[in-house]
């Protein structure tokens, strides 16, 4: 501890090298934070949707429709709780390039234990009372200052049976959603009134949703239900909300190769600046440390004083560039809903920039310790 | 003159000391090296995506689609179909038919070969002219589907990337079994592309609209006669758009992602090996500092010194990227991603290692600009005197 000043004047000695070191390992351990960011908060996203939520779609794509008419043998399969059948179909309000992602379901008995959605008691009364009504997105109503009351006109890709793809809905009530698909631009409306009112594909549904009666058996309803309609002109497709999510990450997958190559091509360049930095101000500094050695100081005590210079430096800067990283998250998580910077990429971080600053700093620091004071002060 | 000969002499002199300073120089071609690496491995990405959507382009064809509905995904009804042929500019075939194709598109999943993940590939219904319509179809084995028939045809691109797609495999879809009777190749195309009967899909699929209808011109110069003819007729709510323009449009966020983040993790990684630069050159400036002084005070120019470490510092970062892009070309050219569920190879090409040699330059500049201005400030008598 009370060699703290002499390692701290060592760090100031030249006070411009000194920043643009700490800006360097900054900038590339901002660069780190957000890659490494991305790749594990992806992975953490994954981990926390719900795998005892089922959706059942037919077997040949996500897109593929399914009979209403379904809803009654999935509900008769043992364990299942609540079977929820769900169209989607897209709209726009306003800004034509804005797309709403529409959710038409049934307001049935229990309904909300089969989505992830979070809606007030009031606002779910609301929304079974009344054909028209809609939930909105808490953040889209934000989004457009839409109010409980107001009556918006959305131009959809569904027509209606008088050919025209304009519809109207009544905002009763906003909710809430932790799940990561489908993004923030989504409204809730009432599945019997848009089937009613729709010129094609009457009777039919995008999937269902299905919840179970006990969560831990959720795998096996899931392949019960795939087996009642085996074989027959709708074969199913049943997946937890976990198993999507998970195939649709694996695209981003494809990725990590490259992701791993830039954050070794950055640790790299990194190590070759700084290793060459700590030597040349080690061969400015021989007399200096020569003049150390001759008040007494151990070959180790120098050793370690390099050392640990270059770790306080690189440590320091680390942090920093990961708090930029930090800040910068939002701005790379417009891409995947629901992404945050998770704390052990920090910690990660921190070792990495442990490790390539005793890395970089080895070779000068054994220089040092190896001085030969005589030689040392002679070349002066 | 006077200025060009001091400039080479100096620049002389910095060059035979290079080896004497490898590790501060080295430095500065290193961290060169790797920003351009990585920036161009990125952008060949987007080029790769790029040069894989626009594969099969050609000029003279033309996308037609539902006003205002995504690529791919528009409902043009049987009468509004009816009309397309007759419309003036399109070309016949040899028996005096027009060639105009219409499609019906239908997502369907598949499996990874290597990985067995999931992945969705386009099942498109097309009339059996296609081959009219698209002269870079090939095919490599079997034969054409049969109007009417549950018959498939696959690109080599779905046998290489999935299972299923031999020959004879059946392929459990609507209405049975569907029996892949042909492979094709289309020209660089590298997307799985399945084609079936159009009316066959129609029907097993309960579909009563087209998706896409696309339409060969006389030549290219026919487009805007066909397209005013197309806008002039009531009955037809359906936008014409060059074949190019319609796939930019559908390819535009994919682009616009793979874009930014290249652009955002190159400029970080430039600035970066430019902070390293800028070090590297200082200790090199100070280094030398006696010989800078020496040769200011036998009558070299402020400027020549100035110029000359600009210079040393450019000859170090464009070697730099040469040598980013030849790494990024060795490691990543026609590595296969598919992100977003679009496959593509990534395409390290020579434009990129020309954006690559030119960011270098800028970050030798910027890199070079503070420690040249030092070395020509530093005050003669004290520099001379310096250890």
């Amino acid at each position: 501890m009370k060699y703290l000043p002499l390692i701290w004047s060592g760090i100031w000695r030249k006070p411009g090298r000194t920043i643009l070191i700490f800006l360097q390992v900054s900038v590339a351990f901002a660069l780190f934070g957000v890659l490494q960011g991305m790749k594990t908060g992806v992975e953490h996203v994954v981990g926390k949707t719900r795998a005892d939520l089922l959706l059942v779609h037919g077997n040949l794509s996500l897109m593929d429709p399914l009979p209403l008419g379904l809803f009654e043998q999935i509900q008769s399969v043992p364990g299942v709780r609540v079977v929820a059948p769900v169209e989607l179909f897209l709209g726009t309000y306003q800004n034509l390039s804005d797309k709403i992602g529409i959710v038409a379901v049934r307001p049935d008995e229990g309904w909300l234990s089969a989505f992830t959605y979070d809606v007030p008691a009031a606002a779910a009364a609301a929304f079974a009372a009344n054909r028209t009504g809609t939930l909105v997105r808490k953040e889209l109503a934000a989004k457009y200052g839409w109010k409980v009351g107001d009556r918006i006109p959305l131009k959809t890709t569904a027509a209606k049976t008088d050919g025209s793809t304009d519809w109207a809905f009544d905002v009763v009530g906003t909710y809430g959603d932790d799940d990561v698909g489908g993004g923030n631009n989504v409204i809730l409306v009432n599945f019997d009134y848009y089937d009613q009112g729709r010129l094609m594909g009457k009777g039919t549904v995008s999937h269902f949703n299905v919840s179970v009666v006990d969560p831990k058996r959720a795998a096996a309803v899931s392949d019960a239900i795939d087996r009642r309609f085996a074989n027959s002109s709708h074969e199913t497709r049943t997946e937890s909300l976990r198993e999507l999510a998970q195939s649709q990450m694996q695209s981003i997958g494809d990725l990590n190769f490259l992701i791993r190559a830039i954050v070794g091509a950055v640790l790299v360049a990194l190590l070759f600046a700084t290793a060459t930095m700590m030597m040349q101000s080690i061969r400015e500094r021989t007399s200096e440390l020569a003049v150390l050695k001759t008040l007494g100081f151990t070959d180790r005590a120098v050793f370690l004083f390099i050392l640990t210079e270059s770790a306080v430096i690189f440590v320091a800067a680390a942090a920093f560039g990961l708090l930029l990283a930090l800040l910068a998250f939002p701005l790379a998580a417009k891409f995947i809903p629901g992404l945050s910077m998770p704390l052990e990429v920090v910690a990660l971080g921190l070792g990495c920039a442990a490790v390539v600053a005793l890395i970089s700093a080895s070779v000068p620091a054994i220089q040092a310790a190896r001085l030969n004071i005589v030689n040392a002060l002679a070349s002066r | 003159m006077q200025f060009l000969r001091q400039l080479f002499a100096i620049l002389r002199l910095n060059l035979s000391g290079l080896t004497q300073r490898v590790g501060s120089s080295l430095t500065i071609l290193v961290g060169v090296t790797c920003a351009v690496g990585v920036l161009v491995s990125m952008l060949a990405m987007g080029e790769g995506a790029r040069q894989q959507e626009l594969a099969t382009v050609r000029p003279d064809r033309v996308s037609l689609s539902t006003t205002g509905s995504r690529f791919g995904q528009g409902s043009i009804t049987r009468d509004e179909a009816a009309v397309i042929p007759g419309l003036p500019g399109v070309r016949k075939d040899a028996k005096g038919d027009p060639i105009v194709t219409l499609e019906s598109v239908v997502i369907i999943e598949g499996r990874r070969r290597v990985t067995g993940n999931r992945i969705y590939f386009p099942l498109v219904g097309v009339t059996s002219n296609i081959s009219e319509l698209a002269p870079e179809i090939h095919f490599t084995a079997g034969k054409m589907f049969q109007p009417g028939l549950h018959e498939l045809v696959a690109n080599n691109s779905c046998t290489r990337q999935f299972t299923g797609f031999e020959i004879g495999d059946r392929r459990p879809l609507r209405g049975g079994d569907w029996t892949i009777v042909g492979h094709f190749d289309q020209g660089k195309a590298q997307q799985c592309t399945v084609l079936a009967d159009v009316q066959t899909i129609m029907t097993a699929f309960s579909r009563n609209t087209y998706s896409r209808v696309v339409v060969m011109l006389k030549s290219a110069a026919d487009y805007d006669l066909f397209r005013d003819a197309v806008s002039a007729n009531p009955a037809l709510h359906i936008e014409v758009q060059h074949e190019k323009d319609a796939i930019e449009d559908a390819f535009k966020p994919l682009n616009g992602i793979l874009n930014f983040v290249s652009l955002f993790v190159g400029t970080i990684m430039a600035i970066g090996a430019t902070l390293g630069a800028v070090n590297s050159l200082y200790a090199i400036v100070d280094s030398r500092r006696r010989e800078i002084a020496t040769l200011r005070a036998i009558g070299f120019s402020a400027s020549a010194v100035v110029v000359s470490v600009l210079l040393e510092s450019i000859l170090l970062a464009v070697p730099g990227a040469l040598l980013g892009s030849l790494v990024a070309w060795l490691l990543f050219n026609g590595l296969a991603a598919s992100p977003f569920g679009f496959s593509f190879q990534l395409s390290v090409t020579a434009s990129l290692a020309v954006l690559g040699v030119e960011w270098a330059l800028a970050m030798g500049l910027m890199g070079g600009l503070l420690p040249a201005l030092r070395a020509a400030r530093m005050p003669i008598s004290t520099a001379l005197r310096a250890t």
